[in-house]
């Protein structure tokens, strides 16, 4: 196994999974302007949907992955509908909007972990026997490879969703301004809500997927979504390609970047890379 | 007694650090969330200095002051760059950072293990091993600093900070230098918190890079929000509240793990319904 061929698969890998984060983290942002960071719990929610359904109930995997994704989804919007919705509509600033976010990261975290405790669970059932690929001399199993395609996928589908459907031209109108959507006629309230519902959903499915990969964690979504914010960040915020090529470059600099010093260092590379970002390219690689 | 008494150094800690993040996201308006970088540096400096070289207790919190204020300097000077949300992303940054250091300078701070056997400090001859007289020491810094944030938030100096929260630009045309003002009072703060941080080490004679935490900065942004923004008292009470409270959960009778993780649900839950019903606090005379 070299090394150079797997520090560039492992940061495809990395890549594939913080995409679908800034996807849907990008998705909330550029609709309502505001960083929801309870978007993080969201990805343990679906994880651990999945776990107790296939896990614990022995559903069948396909209908527990399902069921995972739908309830990521309907916990956004409930999120939305009981705290967001009633800030937003008095007008609240950016700042109380995070707050409360915050609140709502570390209440979901906690409720996690008061039903399935803190310890690390694993959704594959057969480890280790994982299909393997070789690829120029790197190693990728089978679930890294299906993050990676329906990370593509989804962010497929999210920009033909902007270019050519009435809905995705709503949801960019109201990012550009919500006020004036409002005067023309859209339903703002309604479309904003199925934002937060199929964003969460897309967060619940990249904790789904990270599980199958490698585990899920109560706490795990704190540090996934500040690194899908981060290449949100670095991309362009708002701008759904801009997220993926930022989650990916992001990746890239991650593991190239702990390849001469200790792995530990892995979060710290990524808030330099943020904070140089935000100095030099407040506006990211590709503007909106 | 012995445990009242461990609550009330507890809440003295816990006040000072309201305290000195009240000054920077309560009068000047700058939501930091960084607060636990500075926290941890001065314990760790206690700590290494108290152990390595058996330094003075009191010659080692101004050494921290020194080393948290000239950190803070640097940092306030890049994050002075960001506004509102940026800024508390950036801040974000700054203490995962400031963590990952913790964490990984290991020569220095024996990362996870941390270092344990840190003396109680003691000064002509007495040492504070009794709580009771490590009470009295704490409550007597909290009181000087809360008359030190008095006397700041009083003065003309602190007028300049409430009108830069109020509105940065009109003050500025008045000739103030606000980003001197800003980095002031941001130097000010994590100069405080240090002092909290040499007390936490010092009582409980132990410290590890989990204590300083990215949740300890929300932690300590929750109690001045529940306290009240921009009010001295406030902050004080909030850190009453906030440590109270998961004691009373105690009571209740949940088992340890459960009541760690409620008090998280309980912080989360308060945040968010502080933003929705009270975004002032308690007590507080500024809103977010």
């Amino acid at each position: 196994m070299d090394i150079i061929p797997q520090l560039i698969l492992n940061s495809i890998i990395a890549g594939a999974i913080y995409s679908m984060i800034a996807l849907g983290f990008n998705l909330i942002y550029g609709t309502t302007k505001f960083f929801d960071l309870g978007y993080g719990a969201l990805s343990a929610v679906g994880g651990y949907s999945v776990f107790y359904f296939y896990k614990t109930l022995g559903l069948d995997l396909y209908v527990s992955i399902v069921l995972g994704i739908l309830i990521a989804g309907a916990i956004g919007l409930i999120v939305y509908k009981s705290v967001y919705s009633p800030l937003r509509k008095r007008k609240s600033s950016g700042m109380v909007l995070m707050v409360a976010a915050l609140g709502v990261l570390t209440a979901l975290q906690a409720i996690i972990a008061i039903l399935f405790t803190s310890q690390f669970q694993t959704l594959s059932q057969s480890v280790g026997s994982e299909r393997i690929f070789n690829i120029l001399g790197g190693v990728i199993t089978q679930t890294q490879l299906i993050t990676l395609l329906i990370g593509l996928v989804i962010m497929t589908i999210i920009g033909l969703v902007f270019r050519y459907t009435l809905f995705g031209k709503a949801v960019k109108a109201i990012g550009d301004d919500e006020e004036v959507s409002k005067i023309v006629g859209i339903n703002t309230e309604k479309i904003v809500s199925w934002v937060f519902f199929f964003g969460s959903a897309i967060g619940g499915l990249a904790g789904i997927l990270i599980g199958f990969d490698t585990g899920i964690e109560p706490t795990m979504g704190l540090s996934l979504l500040l690194k899908g914010v981060i290449a949100c960040v670095i991309g362009g915020i708002g701008n759904v390609y801009g997220g993926v090529l930022g989650a990916f470059l992001l990746a890239f600099i991650e593991n190239f970047g702990i390849w001469q010093i200790s792995g530990e260092w892995k979060d710290a590379i990524a808030f330099v890379v943020l904070i140089i970002f935000l100095l030099f390219r407040p506006q990211g690689i590709l503007k909106k | 007694m012995e445990y009242l008494i461990h609550i009330a150094i507890l809440i003295s800690i816990y006040g000072i650090l309201g305290l000195s993040l009240n000054l920077v996201v309560g009068f000047t308006g700058l939501l930091s969330i960084t607060q636990a970088a500075f926290y941890g540096i001065g314990a760790y400096t206690t700590a290494i200095l108290l152990t390595g070289t058996g330094m003075n207790f009191f010659m080692a919190v101004i050494l921290g002051m020194v080393i948290s204020g000239v950190c803070s300097l640097a940092i306030g000077f890049v994050l002075s760059k960001f506004k509102d949300d940026y800024y508390a992303l950036g801040s974000f940054g700054f203490n995962v950072i400031i963590y990952s250091i913790f964490l990984n300078w290991q020569s220095l701070t024996r990362g996870p293990l941390g270092i344990p056997g840190i003396p109680r400090p003691s000064m002509f001859g007495f040492t504070f091993s009794e709580n009771v007289w490590f009470l009295v020491l704490s409550v007597v810094l909290l009181a000087i600093i809360y008359l030190v944030c008095q006397f700041i938030t009083g003065s003309s100096f602190g007028r300049v900070l409430k009108a830069i929260r109020e509105d940065e630009q009109a003050i500025s045309v008045f000739g103030y230098r606000t980003l001197w003002y800003k980095l002031a009072i941001f130097v000010i703060g994590a100069m405080m918190a240090s002092v909290a941080g040499s007390l936490f080490a010092s009582y409980i004679t132990f410290v590890d890079p989990s204590s300083f935490a990215l949740t300890e900065s929300i932690f300590i942004l929750a109690i001045i929000i529940l306290g009240g923004l921009a009010n001295n008292k406030g902050a004080v009470i909030g850190a009453v509240c906030l440590i109270l409270l998961p004691e009373i959960l105690r009571f209740v009778g949940f088992p340890n793990d459960i009541a760690a993780q409620m008090r998280q649900v309980t912080y989360g839950v308060i945040l968010i319904l502080l933003m929705l019903y009270r975004p002032q606090g308690l007590v507080g005379e500024y809103r977010l």
